[in-house]
């Protein structure tokens, strides 16, 4: 099938049924709602500090035209002028007001001026690739990475073995308050991390964890989302396959890390996904706790491109682009296992 | 190896009680089933004995040591689910491999054991497979694979077949009896089919309500039913039961009003009694002939070798009859019915069997 045949598939095949177009229509208003903004965050990591101020703004990133002209030491960005004399194009060697004073690059003696309502920039499609270079180069970004990539992973590692286990406590004995713990555990979802920030610092900083990784990781690997997501899904592991291994002489702990954590693959792989996102993506709490730059991740050393008084959105939208590239790597590599369900195949 | 011993064992959950003292012995290699209507507490009774559950009270003795107190996996016995319980992401070995590996014995003896029951069972050629790429009945055979080759004492089986159909059923029926005098294991199955209760027990438990209503071989539940339950629930079609009152010298007077003379049956003089009859000791016989019981056809299955008849009696009651061949019979024709006195089974006021019948 190809291409064309697929994205203009229609229901019973032949004519235009009305949910044909709702259907159309819903999924490309929801293209454009999700993919948009993150096409115009790529579109405009490749512009210019100038174009990015500019309105209204244009999709495509551009570059203007220079030209090294004779008696000047810097190359001077070309302009289309129209008026009386006709259409040509000149280089601005400086402008004043509405007034630009602009030379002809063949005969650079002579200075006209020229009103800006008269001239258009020439320019073509150009990428600014300098966005990403320079912070490469002068920017840490291989060390922030490297924070990051450490802080997620480890975060992500202790809150699928720390979750799994409580979710495994949870669903599959049977004890008092049982229902209540599971509450509780929910009930911590209402807190908002702003509530519990200082009380959290001053935990964090009596335990000298301040400016450490740990003490990013640490706080956050315990998720009320994770436990119930996980308890959910180890309902549905049946109670015969414990009892099963029970009878094959597993310890509660082989129980758990062999029969009934293989089973819980798929949650696992959504917690994982769940959990790289939001880990890599933490801005709050690293920025509270880490206050030297060796220690900083990703998103904290990019927050230094938004000073008091100048933000340098080139830098920024081009590292958040290249941040963004990891987790997009991980959900296409782990949302595969989300739809294998591999439980309870070996039931009846 | 392999006598198990139940003493007085109840169980409760909360005001519930599911099981109201049992008392039972299962010999050594021996295949006891377990059979009752569901809600019996045969399964919560397996359970037990296999350690899963433990009872509110009573002893349970394995060879004789009290395992009342031990856990499942020191009991020494093997169980087969339900449902199979075969754990998903293993394979077929891994399954059997679990167990014995989990008790630390050297690879090269699990190898052999494996080897072994996968000859056994016939399953060689899916030891590499995973359980959701089987078939249902090879599933069964893996499970019963795993159960052999830790070589416990006993066998406890939690309605292996019931997920079968009805052809796999009885081959695999057939299949387990035969295992069960190869290993001369020693076997407990439970059941609500009470056809896998009679062709594959060497002795039948009838559990009804949290307790035994009667623990023989098959034939003798069939042919001496202890009480009115075992009567109904062994045999199929059900017992013929039927009200009446003794009036002494022989004779007796069904709900009907008619009188009927029995010779050689001990009648009790007077009172109620309920009589029984199987639907194929009932034979047709002309109308009008003495001592029969006259009825009405309302239903014929016909199932080429023999027809169950359905007919109302004329108090309204209900009679069914296995007659031999394809009689020609219609809906609504009379018929009348005759029996050997010696077929007959007398059940007192309780519901117990009347003695000496």
């Amino acid at each position: 099938m190809s291409a064309v045949t697929f994205i203009t598939r229609r229901r019973g095949g032949r004519g235009w049924h009305w949910t044909d177009v709702v259907t159309f229509a819903w999924l490309g208003a929801g293209l454009i709602v999700i993919f948009g903004p993150a096409l115009w965050l790529i579109l405009s990591s490749f512009k210019s500090p100038a174009q990015l101020s500019e309105f209204p703004p244009s999709a495509l990133p551009y570059e203007t035209r220079t030209a090294v002209v004779e008696g000047y030491d810097n190359p001077l960005p070309l302009f289309i002028v129209t008026d009386e004399a006709g259409t040509r194009i000149l280089a601005e060697v400086r402008r004043v007001g509405t007034v630009a004073q602009m030379v002809d690059p063949i005969n650079p003696a002579e200075v006209q001026r020229i009103n800006i309502a008269d001239r258009v920039p020439d320019r073509s499609v150009g990428f600014a690739v300098s966005n990403y270079a320079e912070p490469f180069l002068d920017f840490d970004f291989m060390l922030y990475l490297r924070n990051s990539v450490f802080v997620t992973v480890m975060a992500t590692i202790i809150t699928l073995l720390t979750n799994s286990m409580a979710a495994f406590a949870l669903s599959k004995y049977q004890f008092r308050g049982r229902n209540g713990v599971m509450l509780l555990v929910l009930a911590t979802l209402m807190i908002p991390l702003s509530v519990i920030l200082v009380p959290l610092y001053s935990i964090i900083s009596s335990v000298g964890l301040l400016n450490s990784l740990w003490g990013v990781i640490l706080p956050t690997v315990a998720t009320p989302t994770g436990v119930f997501l996980l308890r959910q899904y180890m309902l549905t592991i049946p109670d015969e396959l414990l009892e099963a291994a029970r009878m094959d002489h597993a310890s509660e702990w082989q129980i758990y890390w062999r029969i009934v954590l293989p089973l819980t693959a798929p949650a696992l792989a959504v917690l994982g996904i769940f959990s790289v996102v939001w880990r890599w993506n933490d801005f709050l709490w690293p920025l509270i706790v880490l206050s030297r730059k060796e220690v900083y991740t990703l998103q904290v050393g990019l927050n230094q491109y938004a000073g008091e008084l100048n933000v340098q959105w080139h830098y920024i939208l081009a590292m958040t682009v290249v941040t963004m590239i990891p987790v997009v790597i991980v959900f296409v590599f782990l949302q595969r296992f989300i739809t294998t369900g591999i439980a309870g195949t070996g039931l009846k | 190896m392999g006598q198990i011993t139940l003493n007085g064992i109840t169980k409760s959950y909360g005001a519930v009680a599911v099981l109201k003292g049992i008392d039972l012995t299962v010999g050594e290699g021996e295949l006891v089933v377990f059979v009752g209507p569901s809600g019996c507490g045969k399964s919560t009774l397996l359970r037990m004995i296999a350690g899963l559950d433990q009872p509110t009270a009573g002893r349970i003795v394995i060879d004789g040591k009290d395992v009342t107190a031990q856990s499942a996996a020191d009991r020494g016995l093997a169980m087969v689910f339900q449902s199979y319980a075969l754990y998903p992401h293993m394979t077929v070995r891994q399954n059997m491999a679990f167990g014995l590996q989990n008790t630390r014995m050297p690879r090269a003896e699990i190898d052999a054991r494996i080897a072994d029951a996968a000859r056994l069972l016939e399953i060689e050629p899916l030891l590499a497979r995973r359980p959701g790429q089987l078939s249902g009945g090879q599933r069964q055979r893996v499970a019963i694979g795993r159960a052999i080759v830790r070589r416990p004492t006993a066998f406890l089986l939690d309605e292996p077949l019931s997920n079968l159909d009805a052809e796999l059923r009885v081959s695999m029926r057939a299949e387990l009896s035969a295992l069960h005098d190869r290993l001369g294991a020693t076997m407990i199955h439970v059941t609500h089919d009470q056809v896998e209760a009679m062709t594959m027990a060497d002795r039948i438990v009838v559990l009804r309500a949290g307790r035994v209503e009667q623990v023989d071989t098959p034939l003798n539940l069939y042919n001496r039913p202890a009480n009115l339950f075992v009567a109904g629930f062994i045999g199929a079609p059900g017992m013929n039961l039927w009200g009446a009152t003794s009036l002494g010298q022989g004779r007796l007077r069904l709900e009907s009003g008619r009188e009927m003379a029995l010779t050689g049956v001990p009648l009790p003089d007077g009172g109620p009694v309920t009589i029984g009859l199987r639907p194929q000791h009932l034979r047709q016989v002309d109308p009008g002939a003495p001592d029969s019981i006259p009825a009405n056809v309302t239903l014929i299955e016909a199932l080429g070798a023999e027809s169950v008849v359905h007919a109302t009696l004329d108090d309204g009651g209900r009679l069914l009859a296995v007659l031999p061949g394809q009689p020609r019979l219609q809906k609504g024709d009379p018929i009348a019915f005759g029996f050997d006195p010696a077929d007959l089974h007398l059940f007192g006021p309780d519901g117990t069997r009347l003695t000496g019948v």
